[in-house]
């Protein structure tokens, strides 16, 4: 059987198209840029309105700071550029300016995992899911195809707090019908019995095909998608777990303190097994993304193959 | 003008950063104390708040970047009447209002919950910006250490205050020459402050930032200024107002014994005798 070629879509654009068209129906929508709009999707932004575009320069704790106090006036202020960088650079910003003062502040890293891969670890963010949920009341969220970033971008804005959404940088399938996003609730993307798999974000189209394969095989897995990574939907991750037996979690982050961590402590008193797959907790090579995630097994056939001997 | 009732006010916000350090046991109040007549001037002389309406939109707004100096601006809101005074009583007791740092959720009139250093300065800004954008001539002021300054983060902030123009923001900085571990000059100099200020693109205006007519002079020379973000350099003596520990060390943050919190008081107290004396009977 001929596979399709699937349209790829870029999710920067998604992105930055699905606020522009948020902020016509909300004028506290506001666009920071640390010399990173235009190249997270805000070109037409900053055409449409430029007086709520506002530039920065490369520094991202004084832009995140600006946030807070923004925030504080009744806007809406959405911060996007290189997730390394709205994450770890500015951290204690987000923590104190924005966590604790609890301002109303969308903070996007955008090339997170190791989209940008041929730029190294210092461009790379695989620790970000952990840091970021350390912080109390930061929702963190991670879509997972182009219409499920254009669903959670609406929900991020009508949230009233603060909120991290972590998008890639190479072009995406589609993968589900476009429907409303609630923040924290999970999504039942293929049911099964031998295993739990969950997965979230940039990774999941390569599970996605994984678990088909093994579906095919007569391997019948269970595949939760999780674009909600804090807080994470840990009834539905509970029930299925309960009927499975077994957790297997997939994300293009480090192995520690993010989803599996998520995960792990939805589960720590089921005496249920969690295997973590990721990004082992090493500094990555460089290269080009589809021979990252071959090289770390983080592709289709390398998830085929982990999936099936944890399941066997 | 007459400053005399202004600086009975300050006068009487040092008596409630001893209050509080004598709740408390100890606290920074070296810092609190050097910059508590600016504080004093905007909150009775130039800001348009409201205690009864503190988060009223168009206020002007107030936050420490220095935010260990948080006594100073809980002793002024209290007089000012943003709460009851007999809450100083409880600093620092288990959940107190009044914590070692600023908290707006839990004190009315908090503006920002600083205290890591070199953040003030950009909340400050996206401040300004906001209220500009919503046209309601909303102003900023920020105090600033000078202790602070090498932070990196200040001057970010100050690029972005400069590149945007923001003449609604006004920067003190309370220069009080010391820092925990020595002279500010010997731990890190970041003087001529004023010109790097300048060279960022800020208005400067260097005065002594204990004199309230001079702070009341620095913030009329800020609203006449257009296009440009204005520093006041503010030359002060750190734990101001008690004799036995201006300029020292030991203030910045003091943990006193009941006698010297009783010598401390009663100082306190006689310049305010004479200050009203001076002011009902003009000699």
């Amino acid at each position: 059987m001929a596979a399709e070629t699937p349209t790829l879509i870029d999710p920067r654009k998604t992105f930055g198209q699905a606020v522009t068209d948020l902020a016509a129906s909300d004028d506290r929508v506001v666009v920071l840029s640390a010399d990173s709009g235009l190249s997270s999707g805000f070109g037409s932004f900053r055409e449409r309105y430029p007086d709520r575009y506002y530039e920065f320069g490369i520094q991202e704790h004084g832009t995140t700071g600006v946030a807070a106090g923004l925030a504080t006036t009744g806007k809406i202020p959405v911060f996007a550029a290189i997730a390394a960088f709205v994450t770890n650079r500015n951290y204690e910003a987000f923590r104190n300016d924005i966590a604790y003062m609890g301002q109303n502040v969308k903070i996007v890293g955008r090339n997170g995992g190791i989209t940008y891969s041929d730029l190294g670890p210092t461009h790379y963010s695989l620790e970000d899911y952990a840091i970021i949920r350390m912080l109390p009341g930061v929702v963190v969220l991670s879509p997972q195809d182009p219409g499920e970033i254009r669903e959670a971008a609406k929900a991020m804005i009508e949230h009233d707090g603060p909120v991290y959404m972590r998008i890639g940088g190479p072009s995406i399938p589609d993968l589900f019908p476009q429907a409303p996003f609630t923040i924290g609730e999970g999504r039942m993307i293929r049911e099964g019995s031998r295993a739990t798999v969950v997965t979230t974000g940039t990774i999941t189209p390569e599970v996605v095909v994984a678990v088909q394969r093994l579906a095919d095989d007569g391997v019948d897995v269970e595949l939760i998608g999780m674009p909600t990574v804090e807080p994470v939907d840990a009834a539905l991750i509970r029930a299925s777990a309960h009927r499975t037996g077994r957790v297997i979690t997939v994300e293009e982050h480090y192995t520690r303190g993010g989803l599996s961590a998520a995960v792990g402590e939805a589960l720590a008193s089921s005496g249920i097994p969690v295997h973590a797959i990721g990004l082992p907790h090493e500094h990555i090579v460089t290269g080009t993304y589809s021979g990252l995630l071959a090289r770390y097994a983080l592709d289709a056939a390398g998830l085929y193959e982990r999936i099936r001997l944890l399941v066997r | 003008m007459n400053t005399v009732p202004l600086q009975i006010e300050a006068e009487l916000a040092r008596l409630n950063v001893l209050r509080m350090v004598r709740a408390g046991g100890s606290g920074h109040l070296g810092g609190a104390l050097s910059c508590i007549d600016i504080v004093t001037a905007l909150y009775f002389a130039t800001m348009r708040v409201n205690p009864q309406a503190p988060k009223d939109p168009n206020r002007d707004r107030f936050l420490l970047s220095a935010g260990h100096k948080a006594m100073a601006q809980y002793a002024v809101l209290g007089r000012r009447g943003y709460f009851e005074e007999t809450l100083y009583d409880t600093y620092g007791s288990v959940g107190s209002k009044l914590g070692g740092h600023p908290d707006l959720h839990k004190l009315p009139g908090i503006e920002a919950n600083t205290g890591a250093l070199g953040h003030g300065l950009s909340i400050a800004a996206g401040m300004a910006l906001g209220l500009r954008a919503a046209g309601n001539g909303g102003r900023v002021f920020t105090v600033l250490g000078d202790g602070e300054l090498p932070e990196g983060a200040n001057w970010e902030g100050a690029s972005i205050a400069a590149h945007h123009r923001l003449d609604n923001l006004v920067a003190f900085v309370d220069v009080n020459d010391l820092q925990i571990s020595g002279p500010t000059a010997e731990v890190m100099n970041m003087e001529p402050i004023a010109d790097k200020f300048a060279a960022f693109g800020w208005n400067t205006v260097t005065i002594d930032g204990n004199d309230i007519d001079a702070v009341l002079g620095a913030v009329s020379t800020a609203d006449g200024e257009k296009g440009r973000p204005t520093v006041v350099v503010a030359r002060t003596t750190k734990a101001k107002g008690i004799s036995f520990l201006e300029g020292t060390l030991a203030s910045h943050y003091w943990k006193p014994t009941v006698e010297e919190l009783d010598r401390a008081e009663r100082e306190v107290h006689a310049r305010i005798d004479n200050l009203r004396e001076w002011n009902d009977h003009g000699c």
